[in-house]
């Protein structure tokens, strides 16, 4: 009834009226403006803080530095490693040094304008090092982490080859680019606790961090998730949460806070460049007989996500694909650069961009169509990933090329510089090796309403309305007799970060099965059967206290051989193929996408309007990756200078559903948002090469890049 | 947020004129998309003069052989006039590539040719009609030629006291006319590099040739030489090759050899060998 | 301080502003119009669209003083009472709306789009929106909803 029907998002109502509150909408009565001092060099001793000016200024309340702190002055997802307000030394331009809280903003920022440091300049790590060798930023060296997976006997591999294609792919810095930038408002709630609304893609773990910050217990603290308008794995990591939570703590009044775009693009975390050296080798017949991949990752000054990417991108070195003999190594390296950090696919894109242009030289030099290499070696039910694991169910890999094929088969180029190119992707839904549950609660409320609470946030990928799709159908009850409500540490529980692509697939299980127990609840009180009203039930049980179901589910995976990476790093997959058609003008070097034919294995789709629009923007997204999108640490400082992709520069988008049904799923259900965008930039590079026959190796192929491939093919010729 | 100033809003050119001349350490405020950006990073005036009240500088009238266009004629309105699209193509289309459709419909003319920046979308047609300037101030009136009126990156001749009022540019009948913009992506952005002609020429002769390049010199330029060569030249391959390389050689001596020419001459060269050819490539 | 008169919404506002006052400020903090968002301040992302007689303009790069004796339309304008506008509903039908920042302006360019053009293209629609960042949706659904609504629009009579 719920399942595969285009549901109209539950959100979308106060979203077209312009009534949602989004973080940046929030105020208070009374509330001050915080905004923070950073560091304008990449590495430096704070010699002398001079805040004097600051409190010249009138208005300005407090300045805050890493000393007002009553608890742990560092935070981190993975590892605790990165300050909220630096002590001595700073690491990266943009690191927070203080906060300053002022009456209004414009108060709030003269002051911060008029603070004085006297940085102590260091020579800065630029480039990562992986000979260890150069200057280190700490004592402890420059390899942040170090990841690998062996299967096989690559050497052998190789020499059993016919072909061996070997290439190094780079890839940059890319933003987020959320439209909305971080935000959030604090304050002291009636019973003395802090409360903090942001814009997030987790509160449970905010709630963590706030409390080792003040050192004070999780229950003194309430985070909400404000309406927040984007996130792509920006909004993971501690943004202005802290500072608010410090600022409420010291002051007691409600606190407002809001980075410019400026500000955020200096500080948010970026995703990960890679240098990846790749080796392919093959037999006659198009099977791939070893992958060799040796990747190296700048991380900036801190972890962050560091450690997911690295073993997440190590994992998936070969793509979807199975290869007997895999040798995949990736280090991520300390650097002064910008802190990199989760944005979506962790660091598979990256990687896609790497295999497929790989998998297209292969058939290339075999006289091979890409579309026979990639369906011959392509993961499907019974096959051995390169950790060793036997996917058991929901590999529809090969079907989502069988979609895409008819089209491919068919393609024809209907002018110069026109060209089609294939991306293909595996992609494991949710963290990699560790557990990574969800919890939810379904609860029979006054008037016989079903209430359910989620603690995952809706960053605009939908949850909100699939979870609520997937309580609806469970319960078998009507669209007006249930209620959402989410993203409220008082009212829910953990439901992990909205990452990953895990959501429909680990929260969505969690809301099942605390549906479930409601509907067992149900048919015991008369409800399917004897036509007995929810109200009626809700009435002769209320006194016996609250009628809450609770839901749990973490995905049976196991962790990774250290040595070897062998193990199972993920319970189910997602698949997909993207087939991509663009035009290259050779004069100017400007590549247009025409058209674009994705294909997904979603499992089962919970609501298909929802996954189109993950699909569509995982596209553009893709697009950017490929074409446009480069942050220059000093240079694009604003979206004048980073592009990403106009409507414009948007191709047409036929989407293909496959539904592979993943059995722990919810009915079936895998993740969607990150593969969305994993294979599009691949198959955009792709079609350049097939498009003008130049190969492709860094990102973004910019007009300039483009041009110049252009023209040194003309000379080499 | 931008720093403090007074706002003096006026309803004639000539109060415009006035306000100008009585305040020290005034600014002129058209579409605000230059100057307000520039503010929020910092620059100040005492006072901001809005002109959008002054009506004199809008509009668009026929002279004859020229078209007078008013400054304070935004993007869009240029590039959805008429006359203009008529006799001053290049024009049009360069106005309607200009930024976002905000931004055409917030920014003027007279705004972008002030502003001056080496990536103006509408300097490079309007050299190709041999536009003249009118600047006004309280003291009187005076033209000039916009290749002399801009002498550098955001740098005119325009004086503390002076409006550009309007724009007049030859209408160029009869003439296959265009603009092409290269950015690096398709929708709102800054011109990479700007290529603007109007070419005239019969029975496969050059009459009369017209280019103009921009954002590539420190001015967007006429390679008069490379013109002069092709009047009455045929349009054949070698002769439009040759005047390629004269184009090229002319922006090597105005600006040197720059990092950035690795990619921009050999587009300038590819777009004038198409254009120049007879390829349609706008 | 200076006094601002001008039409938002349909409703005759005055207001006091400071001279330097950006029109985004105003709506926002003087007006408690929320709907118009802070993307970038300097006119790169489009989330502070308003319509000003009938055009799209980017509110962080207007002086409020500018808007005097205008027009000035928000997303506020398009719904009546428990009805919404037809656009508004082929946004929600089509899946245009994610994230929703970008929505409010998204539906303002869409509204003048119709009113100029009554049946307009792909690439229309495309041009129109092309000063307008969409992080999350990749346009596609937000150009569908905008044709779909334009049949419904002309019918409407807006």
């Amino acid at each position: 009834m719920f399942i595969g029907r285009d549901l109209d998002r539950v959100d979308a109502l106060a979203k077209v009226l312009g009534t949602a509150g989004f973080a940046h909408d929030l105020r208070m009565e009374g509330m001050l403006f915080a905004c923070v001092v950073r560091s304008t060099k990449p590495h430096a001793l704070l010699r002398d803080v001079d805040v004097s000016g600051a409190y010249a200024v009138p208005g300005v309340l407090r300045v805050v530095s890493h000393k007002d702190i009553p608890g742990q002055n560092t935070f981190g997802a993975l590892r605790k490693d990165q300050p909220f307000l630096a002590e001595s030394r700073v690491r990266y331009v943009g690191e927070p040094i203080l906060v300053v809280i002022g009456e209004n903003e414009a108060v709030a920022r003269e002051g911060a304008a008029r603070v004085r440091i006297d940085y102590g300049e260091i020579d800065a790590v630029l480039e990562p090092d992986a000979t260890g060798k150069g200057r280190q930023i700490y004592d402890t060296g420059s390899l942040m982490a170090y990841k690998k997976v062996r299967k096989g006997d690559v050497e052998k591999g190789s020499a059993a080859s016919d072909v061996v294609v070997a290439h190094t792919f780079r890839t940059t810095w890319i933003d987020h680019a959320f439209l909305e930038t971080e935000a959030g408002i604090g304050y002291v709630d009636e019973g003395g606790r802090i409360v903090i609304k942001s814009s997030t893609q987790n509160i449970h773990y905010k709630r963590v961090e706030i409390s080792r910050l003040l050192a004070i217990p999780e229950e003194r603290i309430r985070v909400v998730q404000a309406t927040t308008g984007g996130g792509f794995g920006g909004k993971l990591d501690v943004t202005c949460e802290g500072f608010l939570a410090l600022a409420v703590h010291l002051l007691k009044r409600p606190v407002f806070m809001r980075y410019t775009r400026e500000e955020s693009f200096l500080s948010n975390t970026k995703r990960h460049p890679l240098s990846i050296d790749y080796k392919t080798g093959a037999r006659k017949d198009g099977t791939l007989t070893a992958v060799k991949v040796d990747i190296t990752g700048d991380t900036g000054p801190y972890a962050s996500y560091g450690d997911a990417v690295c073993l997440r991108v190590a994992v998936h070195a070969t793509g979807p694909y199975e290869v007997p003999n895999v040798w995949a190594d990736c280090k991520l390296l300390y650097t002064n650069n910008p802190v990199s950090g989760a944005m979506r696919g962790f660091g598979v894109p990256q990687l896609a961009f790497a295999h497929e242009s790989q998998l297209d030289e292969v058939a290339e030099a075999l006289g091979m169509d890409p579309i026979d290499i990639r369906i011959r070696n392509g993961l499907k039910r019974g096959s051995v990933t390169a950790t060793g694991q036997v996917l058991s169910a929901s590999a529809g890999f090969v079907e989502t090329l069988k979609k895409i094929e008819p089209f491919w088969r068919a393609r024809q180029k209907t002018k110069k510089g026109s060209g089609f190119g294939l991306g293909c992707m595996y992609y494991g839904i949710g963290n990699t090796g560790v557990a990574n549950p969800a919890n939810a609660l379904v609860e029979l409320g006054e008037e016989g309403r079903v209430i359910l609470h989620t603690g995952a946030c809706e960053i605009g990928q939908g949850s909100d309305t699939a979870l609520l799709q997937i309580a609806l159908e469970t319960l078998g009850v009507a669209r007006s007799d249930v209620l959402l409500d989410r993203g409220d540490t008082d009212t829910s529980k953990d439901a992990g970060s909205s990452s990953a692509s895990r959501q429909t697939y680990i929260s969505g299980k969690a809301v099942q099965e605390a549906a479930l127990g409601l509907r067992a609840f149900l048919d015991e009180a008369g409800y399917y059967h004897r036509g007995r009203a929810l109200g009626d039930i809700y009435r002769a049980t209320k006194d016996k206290g609250r009628l809450l179901f609770e839901g749990f589910f973490n995905p049976p995976a196991s962790g990774l051989d250290e040595a070897t990476g062998q193990g199972i790093p993920y319970a189910t997959y997602a698949f997909a193929s993207h087939m991509t058609e663009v035009e290259v003008e050779e004069a100017t070097g400007a590549c247009r996408v025409k058209q674009v034919h994705a294909a997904h294995d979603v499992g089962k789709s919970i609501n298909p309007k929802a996954i189109r629009g993950q699909i569509c923007g995982g596209v553009a997204m893709g697009v950017g990756l490929a074409l446009m999108e480069e942050f220059i640490p000093g240079k694009t400082a604003s979206f004048d200078a980073y592009y990403i992709p106009t409507s414009l520069d948007m191709p047409r988008v036929e989407v293909f559903l496959v539904e592979d049904e993943e059995p722990t799923g919810p009915f079936g259900a895998k993740g969607v948002g990150e593969p969305a965008l994993i294979p599009q930039a691949a198959s955009v590079v792709n079609a350049v090469t097939d498009a003008v026959g130049v190969h492709v190796y860094e990102l973004p192929c910019h007009v300039e890049r483009l041009k110049g491939l252009i023209e040194s093919k003309k000379t080499t010729k | 947020m931008l720093p403090p100033f007074s706002y003096i809003a006026v309803h004639s050119k000539q109060e415009a004129l006035t306000s100008l001349a009585s305040l020290a350490g005034a600014a002129l405020l058209a579409g605000g998309t230059d100057l307000l950006v520039r503010m929020k990073k910092g620059e100040t005036h005492r006072y901001v003069i809005d002109l959008t009240g002054a009506a004199e500088l809008s509009g668009v009238k026929d002279r004859g052989g020229t078209l007078r266009i008013g400054s304070g004629m935004t993007h869009a309105r240029i590039g959805a006039h008429p006359a203009i699209a008529k006799t001053c193509g290049g024009l049009a289309a360069a106005c309607s590539a200009v930024g976002s459709p905000q931004v055409r419909n917030m920014g003027t003319l007279g705004g972008n040719l002030v502003n001056a920046s080496p990536a103006a979308d509408s300097i490079a047609p309007l050299l190709v009609h041999n536009a003249v300037v009118t600047l006004e101030s309280i003291d009187g009136m005076r033209s000039e030629k916009l290749e002399r009126f801009i002498t550098g990156p955001y740098r005119t001749t325009i004086g503390k006291h002076e409006i550009l009022t309007s724009v007049e540019a030859d209408t160029l009948a009869g003439y296959n006319e265009g603009y092409r913009r290269v950015a690096k992506r398709a929708g709102w952005a800054i011109s990479r590099l700007s290529l603007a002609w109007a070419l005239n020429d019969a029975d496969g002769v050059f009459k009369d040739v017209r280019i103009a390049v921009g954002s590539c010199t420190p001015v967007p330029f006429r390679p008069r030489e490379a013109e002069a060569f092709l009047a009455g030249k045929g349009r054949e391959r070698p002769v439009v090759e040759e005047a390629v390389k004269m184009v090229l050689d002319e922006i090597r001596r105005i600006s040197g050899m720059r990092p950035s020419f690795a990619y921009k001459l050999p587009v300038v060269r590819d777009l004038l060998l198409s254009v120049l050819g007879g390829d349609s490539c706008s | 301080m200076k006094r601002v008169g001008f039409t938002l919404n349909g409703k005759t506002t005055t207001c006091d502003v400071e001279e330097n006052e950006l029109l985004l400020h105003t709506l926002r903090e003087r007006l408690s119009i929320a709907s118009v968002k802070e993307g970038c301040s300097i006119g790169e992302c489009g989330t502070c669209t308003v319509l000003i007689d009938n055009e799209p303009c980017y509110a962080c790069l207007t002086l409020t003083a500018k808007v005097e004796g205008r027009d000035v339309l928000t997303v506020e304008y398009l719904a009546h009472a428990d009805l919404l506008h037809p656009l508004q509903e082929s946004f929600i039908s089509h899946g245009a709306v994610q994230c929703g920042f970008c929505t409010p302006a998204m539906l303002l360019v869409g509204y003048s789009l119709l009113l100029k053009h009554r049946q307009p293209t792909d690439e229309q629609i495309r041009e129109a929106m092309s000063g307008n960042l969409c992080r999350c949706t990749g346009y596609v659904q937000i150009i569908e909803a905008i044709k779909d609504a334009a049949p419904v629009f002309i019918h409407s009579g807006s």
